[in-house]
């Protein structure tokens, strides 16, 4: 009787040993990636990455899942609030602050290699409170891009890195004489052509205990005039007068002289019937440019932190990332390393790609608090105001001021 | 009445009813034009070649037509699996709605019992809250079942809709009254009146409902992208968004378009099946209204 | 009615009864009371949430941009419903006839209802445009300057107005249309009979029997353009956004982009407790006007 007990549950335990290890190998982990950034057009590729971190480490097994960028962060919430996160996951620059004040992400920094060839600058960005809270993987920034043609038939030089606004300006007008229907240039006024042109006249949105928003100071005032001066010249056109048309699609039917877009735009303007180039953005005190990061980070309570860990730095530090995204024109690998991207440099158009480095050294990132989607909301509709014309400058970001100081409460 | 009076009016009749026919056509063809337009512009988009159309302009006639951006859709997504996942949430979730809103709805509508207005009204008010807010406690209680990346999750909370029974109630309560009467004294209980008399004529607006539910089901993008974010669960909406890329990505409007004429028209082959339901029976007199 | 008495017919009920309500209870009352208890609480779903008692409620009665968005509910509300109840008759009522081909129209009309509001508000928001676009070309036509539309906050509601009447007419229309086919050929029979003419028809009979399907149509529309959001999401440029601002899209930035799902949640409940009074108004009234068969 007790022998058969005793067989029943060997067997019973035997089967119950098996079960929740059916699936798996004996020591393996399966870690969680979450992103947005393969989606539409560069799920194979990550799908290559991941294959050869699996092949680096055969005892971890990367699940990956995406969401359509518009909807990730509402998804990511909800998994943070189903109690069930994912293990990695992408965060940009502007939404990394929110997580990291919240305690929900794990510090990396005893985990990644201290040789990893991360841009400092970049590494820095995602750090928060002294902790390493996420990797930087990806950079882009945005630059004057324009016609060469437009250029040559008005006769005036092409743009140089040391242009100022004023420059700018005066090139705008002589393209815009050009004819009713070609434009001078095109840089819109909002939330993040307005925090970059303030940078470059010495201006932050805030005092330095982000305790008041300094927004409504004279420097910042008097970028945001700079800005609204091309449209009161007429050598932009406001809203209206582009009807609904892409700035980018004005630039490509070869009807804008000069553009302030993103270096994401290459591909798209790959085909037009026109020779275009890059440069640095005009300045004003001095230069500043967009530093677009998208980074990656681990949960905090995560199951597996080393292999959790070990999977960031693969995805954004490693050799084959890099080469990977480079290769496949997805996007730009934030690290300090020249030759993963001289694939990169050697395409054309544009000819001028080492701009695109070249911004690195004047980067402005976002300002961000904690409510940041309420105040990025606040400063769209005094700025869209003030591009239509219905508020001058000062008395909007006066107004911007007081509603950027009840969300820093 | 002299013959050629006789004549004479039956033509003057004969006209009125051609200018009748002639107005009523240019009324529907006008109507037509105006609710086609979309569609014409979809499907023009989706036969584009530029392969980064900037912005989505409607120029009519594609020049020159191709249907390279379907050949991309079925490349970048895995249309098969998806639409599958669609069909099948789908067509198991209207089935499943018409089922229990009209059993729902019998029970209000032809019995009477104590509290009857106050569940429908329960009914009611899970109407007035908008969904989004009840998104995430829902999308806890299906963690919690472990019911995330499953059919049941996608199917299973829709199907409770008080729409359904809100609609097959009106239509109950517009039967005649004593159309039972006579089937309970031959011995009939009410599943038997349920299903042999009720159901039967209510074709309309059974129709109606299936084409409304399916509809439900097939357009729902919020639910299904919480629910399943595996590949092997995805759904057409949800797995048709990743097409737009984010704001620092270009976005291939033709391959979204071609996307969104695919996801069409199962839906209006849903319409044209269901909609037969709405042909009455012609009377015995054979004349119609 | 017969086999309506005693324990007999509660077997019934809770047999007719249950699946449907089980689930409901489950998977809509659930959630509804779950957000309920949110309204008190401040939560931004990646911490735990904490109690704040009313503190969402004062400050909504503040909350000028939620007021401001009522008021835009409530002029789309008033707007949207008649235009969209008596077109969508008119279009039920010319889709009822005989005529050959009508299946081809009855699915063009449902083309609207069946189509994403992600592509169609692209195709309006062309249609809107103020230089380009079809609808103010067409006005010039007929010598009328026509407004900004989605570029200018004062009449960018209007634009989506029109859009929502557009794209429900096939949605109420084919709840019409089954309400027409159940009424009984005999009665236009018999007023045919008695000489009456179309028009009387219309009035005597076909608009008074349908009247259990206007109300459901009525009660539908209010409960569904009270919680308007999605054109008014996807087509206003984004200047022009301060006029058309409504509430579910408050309730959607707060609880999803400003992290504040507490407060999304009083917000829901404050717009709820606006429906469910109109409803209930509604509900009371129908004995005034909806004749059931009896």
């Amino acid at each position: 009787m007790s022998r058969k007990l005793f067989v029943l549950a060997l067997v019973t335990m035997l089967l119950g040993a098996m079960v929740p290890g059916a699936s798996f190998a004996q020591d393996e982990q399966m870690i969680r990636y979450f992103n947005f950034s393969s989606d539409p057009d560069h799920v194979e590729d990550l799908q290559a990455i991941v294959d050869a971190f699996e092949a680096e480490n055969p005892t971890i097994k990367v699940e990956v899942s995406s969401a359509p960028y518009a909807d990730y962060f509402t998804l990511l919430q909800a998994d943070f609030a189903g109690g069930d996160p994912p293990d990695v996951f992408e965060l940009n620059y502007e939404n990394f602050v929110s997580y990291a004040a919240n305690d929900v992400l794990l510090d990396v920094s005893s985990y990644v290699s201290a040789d990893a060839p991360y841009y400092p600058r970049a590494l820095a960005a995602f750090q928060y409170d002294g902790k390493q809270l996420a990797l930087p993987e990806t950079f882009s920034t945005v630059l004057l891009f324009y016609n060469k043609d437009l250029f040559d038939q008005a006769g005036i030089e092409y743009p140089t890195a040391e242009w100022t606004w004023d420059d700018a300006m005066e090139a705008a007008k002589a393209i815009r004489a050009l004819g009713d229907d070609i434009w001078g240039i095109y840089s819109p006024i909002q939330f993040w052509e307005f925090y970059k042109k303030a940078a470059q006249n010495n201006c932050a949105f805030f005092n330095e205990d982000m305790t008041e928003s300094t927004i409504n100071s004279p420097e910042c005032v008097a970028a945001l005039e700079t800005m609204v001066s091309f449209v009161t010249e007429d050598v932009m056109p406001d809203e209206i007068e582009l009807g609904g048309v892409a700035n980018e699609e004005l630039f490509a039917q070869g009807k804008l002289g000069m553009v302030v877009i993103g270096t994401w735009m290459f591909a798209a303007f790959q085909e037009v019937p026109f020779a275009w180039d890059i440069q640095l953005e005009p300045g004003m005190a001095q230069k500043g440019h967009h530093f677009f990061s998208n980074g990656v980070a681990v949960a905090k309570d995560t199951e597996y932190p080393e292999a959790a860990a070990a999977f960031a730095q693969f995805l954004t530090a490693s050799e084959t990332a890099a080469t990977v995204r480079v290769d496949t024109g997805w996007e730009l690998p934030a690290l300090d390393q020249p030759e993963y991207f001289q694939s990169y440099l050697e395409q054309t158009p544009p000819d001028n790609r080492e701009a695109v480095f070249q911004a690195l050294e004047s980067p402005v990132v976002p300002p961000v608090i904690e409510r940041q989607t309420e105040m990025q909301d606040a400063l769209t509709s005094v700025l869209s105001a003030v591009a239509l014309g219905e508020l001058d400058p000062q008395t909007a970001l006066d107004t911007a001021k007081d509603q950027i100081d009840s969300l820093l409460e | 009445m002299t013959l050629a009076s006789t004549q004479v009016n039956r033509t003057l009749r004969q006209s009125k009813q051609i200018a009748a026919g002639i107005l009523q056509y240019a009324a529907l063809g006008l109507l037509a034009l105006v609710m086609l337009i979309p569609f014409v512009w979809m499907l023009s988009t989706s036969l584009k070649t530029t392969q980064y159309v900037l912005s989505a302009t409607p120029q009519f006639i594609p020049d020159p037509l191709t249907i390279d951006s379907y050949k991309t859709l079925f490349d970048l997504m895995p249309m098969d699996r998806m639409m599958i996942n669609s069909i099948v949430v789908a067509v198991v979730g209207t089935l499943g709605q018409i089922l229990f809103s009209a059993m729902a709805a019998y029970a209000f509508a032809r019995m009477t019992w104590r509290g009857q207005n106050a569940v429908f009204l329960l009914y009611l008010i899970t109407m007035m809250i908008p969904s989004q807010v009840t998104l995430i406690p829902l999308f806890i209680l299906m963690r919690q079942l472990g019911w995330v990346n499953s059919y049941q999750g996608l199917i299973l909370p829709g199907l409770f809709s008080a729409f359904g029974t809100f609609l097959l109630r009106q239509s109950f309560l517009s039967l005649p009254r004593d159309l039972e009467e006579a089937a309970f004294m031959d011995g009939a209980n009410h599943f038997t009146i349920f299903w042999r008399i009720i159901l039967p004529l209510s074709k309309p607006a059974l129709a109606t409902l299936s084409v409304l539910s399916f509809m439900q089901y097939w357009n729902s993008y919020l639910w299904p992208l919480f629910v399943a974010r595996e590949d092997l669960f995805m759904t057409l909406p949800v797995g048709l968004a990743k097409l737009q890329g984010g704001p620092r990505a270009l976005t291939q409007w033709n391959v979204v378009m071609a996307g969104a004429v695919i996801t069409v028209l199962p839906m209006l082959i849903v319409y044209l099946f269901a909609q037969k339901w709405f042909i009455r029976s012609v009377t015995l007199s054979g004349i119609k209204g | 009615m017969a086999g309506n008495r005693g324990i007999h017919k509660w077997k019934w009920v809770i047999f007719f009864l249950s699946p449907s309500l089980i689930g409901l209870l489950v998977f809509m009352i659930g959630p509804i009371l779950y957000s309920l208890r949110l309204t008190f609480f401040e939560w931004n779903l990646i911490s735990d949430a904490h109690y704040i008692g009313l503190d969402n409620f004062r400050e909504l009665y503040h909350d000028t941009d939620f007021h401001q968005a009522f008021k835009h509910t409530l002029t789309y509300i008033a707007l949207y419903t008649p235009s969209v109840m008596v077109l969508a008759l008119a279009t039920a009522l010319l889709l009822n006839r005989p005529l050959r081909g009508i299946a081809f129209f009855r699915a063009a009309t449902f083309v609207p209802v069946v189509s994403s509001w992600v592509v169609v508000s692209l195709m309006w928001r062309w249609i809107f445009n103020p230089r380009f676009g079809l609808l103010n070309y067409g006005l010039v036509q007929i010598g009328i300057t026509g407004p900004n539309w989605l570029f200018d906050p004062d009449s960018a509601l209007y634009a989506l107005i029109i859009a929502g009447v557009w794209k429900d007419i096939g949605f109420i229309a084919v709840m019409f249309l089954a309400g027409l086919q159940s009424i009984s050929d005999t009665y236009y029979e018999a007023a045919r009979i008695d000489g009456a003419k179309v028009w009387q028809q219309l009035r005597f009979i076909t608009l008074p029997m349908l009247t259990p399907t206007t109300f459901f149509a009525l009660i539908i529309s209010l409960i569904n353009s009270f919680q308007v959001f999605e054109q008014a999401w996807l087509m206003p440029e984004d200047f022009a956004r301060s006029g058309t601002s409504v509430v579910v899209e408050q309730i959607v930035n707060n609880a999803f982009r400003y992290n504040r799902m507490g407060y999304a949640a009083a917000m829901s409940w404050v717009l709820f407790a606006v429906i469910f009074v109109v409803t209930l108004v509604q509900l009371v009234l129908q004995k005034r006007w909806v004749h059931y068969e009896s």
